[in-house]
């Protein structure tokens, strides 16, 4: 007489005696990881987003305010500092602000480029400069194939970048 | 591929090392592993030496033959593995296989979702000039990855396998509205991670012929993966309901000593 009681009890039981401290180990981690994360996310929210035109105009731009802002760095305006940093203009909408900062950009870092520049903005009236303490290049969604015909265009560009910002 | 309950249903006795030893391969899982191989030897071949180098990004952009269709992949993965719950839940359909291809899916797609990761925060450094920063983009991605790695643990917390079933594709249900969050977040918050280039027509000729070796080579590698990966979880559930099975066996034979 066969007495499994297979049709009526749920398969079985995935190694029962067996804690599953690694399990739970893990989802603490990951409860702790994704804390983290959204709290990082949240507080590094706090600083705005400004275009070079949105400074001293929009809620959070203000001068003296920790922001991120963005513009495209002008042809023939890169130096570097005294101290290891760099100083350039970027401009966004027609609008300029002069930049510096105290580490030399890395990344694809070039004028005529899109860049983020975490950091405040100090002095009064039109003596504005952006005091940065990191620069990010943002690259924009367009890849187009390297080659001598684009290149001779895209300096063509970059000789009319100081409009277009 | 018909979802059935095979291996629980399974009541003949099989030796457990026997079942160990049955292969996970069958003649469309090696036909498919093949053409995933010729696929990824394709994608080295495109993406390092056919495909031009970048106007601005040089070769860093090579990094993109990777990096996008691994995103790609970890969201179709996670898409999957939200469907193949629902069906799970879905009492006309509930079958413990629906049950294992999400937990495959879910781990493929931690897979590909941590190269995702790891290419963006390499490309990152070559292009932005940082390896990380807390953009939306990359902030959502990562927490969908930690929410992926969590339901893999709670898969793992035990009970019957009807339990770990139920329990898992709930949270999975909940996991992928992360999905359209991830997708939509360079739209919704201004980014510093790129706009979309392949729908807005950004990319073309043989980058984007490079694009498409790579996202056609992981999509085989992907379905390639979870058919092993379910069948080795239908072994392993076989195998816990043969342990079942012997201790019944030997709890009947000492009443029958008695």
């Amino acid at each position: 007489m066969d007495l499994s009681p297979r049709e009526v009890v749920p398969t079985a039981q995935a190694k029962p005696r067996k804690r599953p401290w690694a399990a739970i180990a893990v989802l603490a981690v990951v409860l702790i990881g994704g804390s983290v994360l959204v709290v990082k996310f949240l507080t590094n929210a706090v600083d705005y987003y400004c275009n070079v035109d949105e400074v001293g105009v929009k809620d959070g731009c203000d001068v003296g305010r920790n922001i991120r802002i963005q513009g495209v760095v002008q042809k023939d305006t890169y130096a570097k500092g005294d101290s290891g940093g760099a100083n350039f203009v970027i401009a966004y909408n027609g609008v300029s602000m002069p930049v510096s900062v105290g580490s030399e950009p890395s990344g694809i870092f070039q004028e005529c480029i899109p860049v983020v520049v975490r950091g405040k903005v100090a002095g009064s009236g039109d003596d504005l400069v952006f005091e940065g303490d990191e620069v990010i290049v943002k690259h924009d969604n367009e890849y187009d194939a390297e080659n001598q015909d684009r290149l001779a265009q895209s300096n063509a560009e970059a000789s009319e970048c100081s409009q277009k910002g | 591929m018909t979802p059935t309950d095979t291996p629980t249903s399974d009541t003949s006795p099989i030796d457990p090392a026997a079942a160990v030893r049955r292969p996970t391969g069958t003649a469309f899982t090696r036909a498919l592993g093949v053409a995933s191989l010729v696929g990824i030897v394709w994608l080295v071949l495109f993406g390092l030496f056919l495909s031009p180098n970048d106007a601005s990004q040089k070769a860093g952009v090579r990094i993109l033959y990777i990096h996008v269709p691994s995103a790609w992949l970890a969201y179709l993965a996670f898409i999957v593995t939200g469907v193949s719950s629902a069906a799970y839940l879905f009492k006309r359909t509930r079958s413990l296989t629906w049950d294992r291809i999400a937990g495959a899916s879910a781990e493929v797609g931690v897979l590909f979702m941590g190269v995702a990761l790891i290419t963006g925060s390499l490309w990152g450094r070559i292009s932005w000039g940082i390896f990380w920063t807390w953009d939306s983009r990359l902030t959502t991605t990562a927490f969908l990855f930690v929410t992926y790695i969590g339901y893999l643990a709670v898969r793992g917390l035990g009970g019957s396998h009807q339990q770990r079933a139920r329990r898992s594709a709930i949270i999975a249900l909940l996991a992928v509205l992360e999905v359209p969050l991830v997708h939509f977040s360079v739209k919704w918050w201004r980014p510093l991670h790129q706009q979309e280039s392949v729908a807005e027509g950004k990319l073309s000729g043989l980058m984007l012929f490079s694009l498409f070796v790579g996202i056609v080579s992981f999509t085989l590698l992907y379905v390639w993966l979870v058919l092993h990966r379910q069948r080795v979880l239908a072994m392993e559930d076989s195998l816990d309901d043969q342990g079942l099975d012997q201790a019944l066996a030997e709890r009947r034979a000492e009443g029958a000593q008695v």
